[in-house]
């Protein structure tokens, strides 16, 4: 009987194949083929590896193919490992534990045309979109392919390049194309996307500055720090039975910075409502958020699910 | 007071009656996977449903780490979903709320300690299921609040069999 809670979707790798230009795609599938939880087009997911490290990539199949993950990766020698980790160490038949899918874009019902900027491998997120809007018919989208020389994914971008979707510019031979060419004219009906290699975003950022923001959309290889309360601090839990200290980052709840340091403790409805997880209190000044303790119960209990810190410092009976 | 008036028991339960139907059946293999509509449920009598997350020695819920044995089969009432679309207007379909059986016409809160038929199955009901934050995040929609107290029921399986949708639901004081 595991112990800890499942916190991931479990996933075993169905597929891996080649894909030019370092790429592979990795194919995750529910052991036994079970659907797996819906996502919208331009989703991501992260990968918890093997090796403990946690990566996001996005979802390259179409939110109707509902049974796989498919995630296209290049190997970059010299990145955070992450991807050696999944080219160098991970075989077909391999379990890997996915977050639920986040993020995306539903083509918007007053969006009449989209251009996709894409650098290299930074195509990926465009992929799921571009096919999606292919297959409900929408009739305006093109998908700008920046490359240096070799199409990456170039399989899975067939479909698109059939249908006249696709435009590649090949830096090698034309220099890097006018993005603001490329993205045309302000236009409330057209959204414009782009992702890239840092330079590029930077500067996709620039010519569509006076674009309304609604109808401008940057993916970044690296996510973007989690949206927090702006007034949400951090603080330190200070656990008196064992002296340990554990961190609070500004956001998290207790909860998780307990599970993240390896503490064990008790909830269910995650919610402030059932009880599970009450926990004394000895020194500070709890925020409380639940909906179960009385005030004389607040005076020395709280909620570690909901709960959160308005001082530095909170002292708990753990 | 309550005991005075023989509030609850099961002689007023059985007087007062109600049968109920079973409209949907679901089950996921794992913690977070979409639920499948079937046609029917094989329910092992201390044990749970073939093929469920919960069932006792597969352990792959998400509240597995806390085995409970009253978990082995879990009820929703349709009325829920019709009150949650009425007066919150929230589209929350029989197969996002988690539980594996949605009944009709069947007063769950009124259940907790008491035994009924589920077709041919019969069941202890040994608490009100307690929302939880997870469903937010797997179904995307805010209904944490609006299922306090109406979250379904957790049994316990005192005599196994197949259920299959249509079956009669029915006290057994
Ligand atoms: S887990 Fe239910 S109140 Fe915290």
């Amino acid at each position: 009987m595991s112990v800890r809670p499942i916190t991931t979707i479990k996933t075993v790798v169905a597929g891996i194949e080649g894909a030019g230009a370092g790429i592979k795609v990795f194919t995750l599938a529910d052991p036994d083929r079970w659907a797996l939880p819906p996502f919208k087009p331009g989703a991501h997911i992260d990968l918890h590896l093997p090796n403990g490290l946690v990566r996001t990539y996005s979802l390259c199949n179409e939110p109707a193919d509902n049974s796989r993950y498919v995630i296209a990766v290049k190997r970059e020698a010299d990145g955070r490992g992450g991807s050696r980790a999944l080219h160098d160490e991970v075989g077909i038949g391999d379990v890997i534990g996915v977050s639920l899918p986040r993020g995306g874009l539903e083509p918007g019902a007053d969006i009449a045309r989209h251009v996709f900027v894409a650098g290299g491998i930074g195509v990926t997120p465009f992929l799921s979109m571009a096919r999606h809007l292919l297959q409900i018919g929408n009739a305006d989208f093109v998908l700008h392919l920046i490359v240096r020389e070799e199409v990456p994914l170039a399989a899975h971008l067939a479909p698109l390049m059939e249908a006249g979707r696709v435009v590649v510019h090949r830096t090698s031979c034309a220099g890097r194309p006018d993005l603001a060419s490329l993205v045309g004219e302000v236009g409330v009906q057209t959204m414009v996307a782009c992702c890239g290699p840092e330079g590029m975003t930077e500067e996709f950022e620039g010519v569509t500055a006076a674009w309304p923001a609604a109808n401008v959309h940057i993916e970044r290889f690296v996510a973007p720090p989690p949206v927090i309360d702006p007034d949400a601090k951090p603080f330190v839990l200070s656990l008196a039975r064992t002296g340990t200290e554990i961190p609070v980052r500004a956001g998290q709840t207790m909860l998780a910075a307990l599970q993240e340091g390896g503490i064990d403790v008790s909830t269910s409805c995650c919610g402030g409502i059932c009880g599970a997880c009450k926990v004394g209190w000895i020194e500070g000044k709890p925020v409380h958020r639940d909906r179960v303790l009385s005030p004389y119960e607040r005076e020395r209990f709280l909620m570690i699910c909901v709960a959160g810190s308005d001082a530095d410092r909170l002292v708990l009976d753990l | 007071m309550l005991d005075e008036i023989g509030a609850g028991s099961a002689d007023s339960t059985a007087r007062l009656g109600w049968t109920g139907l079973v409209r949907f059946l679901h089950l996921a293999p794992r913690a977070f996977l979409p639920m499948r509509a079937m046609e029917q449920l094989v329910l092992v009598a201390g044990q749970g449903i073939e093929g469920d997350r919960y069932m006792i020695g597969r352990e792959e819920g998400y509240y597995s780490h806390k085995p409970e044995e009253g978990r082995q089969v879990t009820l929703f009432e349709l009325e829920t979903l019709i009150a949650l679309k009425r007066d919150a207007g929230i589209e929350l379909g029989p197969e996002e709320h988690r539980r594996n059986v949605t009944v009709e016409g069947v007063p769950l809160n009124h259940l907790v300690g008491r035994r009924f038929w589920l077709g041919e199955t019969l069941l202890e009901a040994t608490r009100l299921s307690i929302p939880c934050r997870h469903i937010e995040e797997i179904t995307g929609k805010a209904i944490f609040d609006p299922l306090i107290n109406r979250s379904g029921l957790n049994c316990r399986i005192l005599q196994g069999g197949i259920v299959r949708v249509g079956d009669t639901v029915r006290n057994a004081a």
